[in-house]
């Protein structure tokens, strides 16, 4: 017995928000606006050279890079929840697959241009290509970001094709140019036996695939580290600290996206408490596992203090970056974790606060593993003034790493206002189950 | 305790000696008279400052920065003065030479790494800066210099390097008699003085101990310098490679395959597990791209 009319609910309910709106529109509007301001400074950059950033020969790899590893980071997410928790058979995450998904390709594919902003002269970027040896931890990074994306477009892809069938047969109000990209993104669908079963193992082999790529990529990002010989990233445990990293700033992320997309896009009957619950049950083990690393990533050079590794870690524990520190450790991990412990914590609103802060802190938790090593070289350069030693990024270099942020926010709200941010089939068909 | 009383007082008379001493460094230069008077053979124009200019970029501007502009680095101690301010313009060119050849504190001496005609070079450049400047040339002859002869070689029996100076003059040979003889081995990064710096004999001669484990090429060979500084004939350097050293093979580091080599030198290992992962990785991407034409062949048909 098919029940038509909650079908034709769930169907309403969830293209609901594929239309262009006053709000949508306003959103857009400050977010283009901002980006434009940036691309001016970018722009200024790429007359005058990394001379405006705040970078010299002491810390070169200064905010971008620290970005760029929070945006590998933040892209793991997708991996976590549309394949790892859905082929351990966690059914409830089945709703934010696609939400996660969203995540991952936009931080994903914004990455790489992060990298292009710490160039000096972009237009050598091909060399990278032409000249790159197969040694380079570089070239394994570009290699598996790119893979990832291809991925995860995949990944995002292959679950929408029955949802664009229903986008093309539903949304008939919608320019007519945007229901033939429906169609032929549906590729002929029919939900036939036998195309469920290819999109089935499909999806079953990306699902797997995704596993060590994912692992791979915000690895080799570590690798690019853990690879040279300097206080603070010389370090044995850097693979798995990144990664588990890696999973407190998407949860924290997918967080975020999950309220705003409940309350804008009136999905209360979709992303229910039930999957805050389970989310902040999902933060509070990966932060668990996080904190066990930075645990030892910190204690153990932190007792032996070994003459070069105490320079570093006297500045992280007490000295200049002490505040940043301690602050992204408390704020950004601990606290969260041991508010999230408790049930009424783990409510929309209260956990839309605490993802802010884990996902600030993860940023600057970036910006502490970059920095302060690169200002306590093991042959620091004779007789230079102290500003040199320093790193103080300027507007400039600020404005230039807040746009792949905004490109971020620009993409993901964009796509959702193209496709289905909850699966519509699956959700039918999970309805169905259940009765 | 007199004894401890009077030990005190040797220190402290010491450091006394010791501060007044850095004191005296740090204020200005101690230039002996005869070397303030010291002048150029080089005739300054525009083309040897043009020379000039460009060693002293290489080797002088990292720290007194662009003459005239006052860009040099400030928190040296001493300050790397300006070269076209008046207190550096006022010196003689005997005294610019002398600082050149000496250095002090964080300014290396440039005596070994610069010919001296490279040294009046760069003065030549600091001068074009000073319009009022009028130079005086020095009377030594450089073409004298190309008449020096220096004879050398090694005595395997005691270890030592016999040089022997004369110069071919058209009234005869002249010997050249107490002048300042340095002993040098060309190695990766500049030369490397062998003994001390010695003066001629009254026969022309000189004797370098020369040590026993020199790392050479494969054959052993080193390549010695000797230069000599002479108050007549000037600045005379002289180059032969001898094979008196310890023959050294060491394969380059960059002859192997390695992780730190060029891309056609990668390791084996590194090539494979690349290139299959990637491969595997592809062709699982070409499956399911393949898996789309299928679901769309699929849907065709109805």
């Amino acid at each position: 017995m098919i029940d038509q009319s909650k079908h034709n609910k769930i169907t309403s309910d969830l293209l609901s928000h594929i239309r262009l709106n006053y709000s949508f529109k306003l959103w857009m509007g400050l977010l283009l606006t901002l980006f434009v301001i940036c691309i001016y400074a970018y722009i200024t950059q790429l007359e005058n050279g990394l001379a405006v950033t705040g970078l010299g020969d002491y810390v070169s790899w200064g905010m971008y890079i620290s970005n760029f590893v929070f945006f590998v980071a933040t892209s793991l997410i997708g991996m976590l929840i549309s394949s790892v928790l859905i082929l351990s058979g966690a059914k409830w995450a089945a709703p934010l697959a696609r939400i996660a998904e969203i995540i991952a390709l936009a931080f994903a594919a914004v990455a790489g241009l992060v990298i292009v902003s710490d160039m000096g002269r972009p237009e050598r970027l091909i060399y990278v290509f032409l000249y790159g040896r197969i040694q380079s931890p570089i070239l394994w990074d570009v290699t598996v970001v790119t893979v990832y994306v291809m991925i995860s477009a995949l990944l995002l892809y292959l679950p929408l094709i029955p949802d664009m069938k229903i986008c093309y047969e539903k949304l008939d109000k919608t320019p007519k140019f945007l229901r033939n990209i429906y169609k032929i993104l549906s590729l002929n669908w029919i939900g036939s036996v036998e195309q469920q079963s290819i999109i089935k193992k499909s999806i079953f082999i990306l699902s797997i695939l995704i596993i060590p790529v994912a692992l791979a990529i915000h690895t080799v990002t570590s690798w690019l580290f853990a690879s040279t010989s300097r206080v603070g990233w010389d370090s044995s445990i850097f693979g798995p600290y990144f990664v588990t990293g890696a999973f407190v700033s998407g949860s924290a992320a997918v967080i975020i996206a999950m309220f705003v997309y409940r309350n804008s896009y009136n999905l209360k009957e979709y992303i229910t408490d039930l999957h805050f619950d389970k989310m902040g049950k999902l933060l509070v083990l990966v932060s668990l596992v996080y904190l066990y690393f930075n645990l030892n990533e910190y204690m153990v050079p932190g007792y032996k203090l070994k003459k070069f590794d105490a320079m570093h870690l006297n500045d992280l524990f007490s000295g200049s970056h002490a505040f940043l520190f301690w602050s992204v450790q408390l704020f950004g991990l601990i606290i969260p974790l041991i508010l999230l412990l408790f049930k009424k914590m783990r409510k929309p609103t209260p956990m839309l606060i605490i993802a802010l802060f884990v996902i600030f802190g993860a940023w600057f938790k970036r910006y502490i593993i970059v920095i302060p090593t690169m200002e306590h070289p093991f042959l620091p350069i004779q007789n230079v003034p102290f500003n040199f030693k320093v790193y103080t990024p300027t507007l400039t270099e600020s404005l230039i790493s807040l746009a792949p942020i905004l490109l971020v926010l620009i993409i993901i709200t964009v796509l959702s206002k193209l496709l289905p941010i909850i699966p519509v089939q699956e959700t039918i068909e999970h309805y169905e189950e259940t009765k | 305790m007199l004894k401890k009383n009077i030990n005190i007082r040797i220190i402290f008379a010491f450091i006394f000696i010791l501060l007044s001493f850095f004191q005296v460094n740090a204020q200005g230069w101690d230039i002996p008279a005869d070397k303030k008077a010291k002048n150029s053979y080089i005739k300054f124009d525009s083309n040897t400052a043009k020379e000039g200019e460009a060693i002293y970029t290489k080797n002088c501007k990292s720290c007194h920065g662009d003459i005239g502009k006052g860009n040099g680095i400030k928190t040296l101690n001493p300050i790397p003065p300006d070269l076209a301010s008046e207190t550096s313009q006022k010196l003689t060119d005997g005294e610019l030479i002398y600082i050149l050849n000496v250095g002090r504190n964080a300014m290396p001496n440039f005596k070994n790494t610069l010919s001296e005609e490279e040294r009046w070079k760069v003065i030549s450049y600091i001068r074009s800066f000073n319009k009022q400047y009028v130079q005086v040339l020095s009377k030594t002859d450089p073409t004298k210099s190309k008449l020096v002869k220096v004879d050398f070689n090694f005595n395997a029996a005691t270890n030592k390097v016999n040089v022997s100076v004369k110069a071919n003059e058209t009234s005869g040979v002249v010997v050249l008699k107490d002048a300042e003889i340095m002993l040098f081995v060309n190695r990766y990064f500049g030369k490397l003085q062998i003994d001390k710096t010695l003066r001629t004999d009254m026969d022309g001669n000189a004797v370098f101990s020369f040590p026993k484990d020199l790392p050479g090429d494969k054959l052993g060979n080193l390549e010695l310098v000797i230069k000599v500084n002479d108050e007549i004939y000037g600045e005379i350097e002289s180059i032969k490679k001898l094979q008196i050293g310890k023959p050294t093979d060491k394969p380059s580091l960059t002859e192997k395959r390695a992780i730190w080599n060029v891309l056609k030198l990668a390791p084996w290992w590194i090539i494979i597990t690349y290139t299959s992962m990637v491969l595997i990785v592809g062709l699982f991407l070409l499956l399911i791209v393949r898996n789309l034409f299928k679901i769309k062949k699929l849907g065709e048909k109805v």
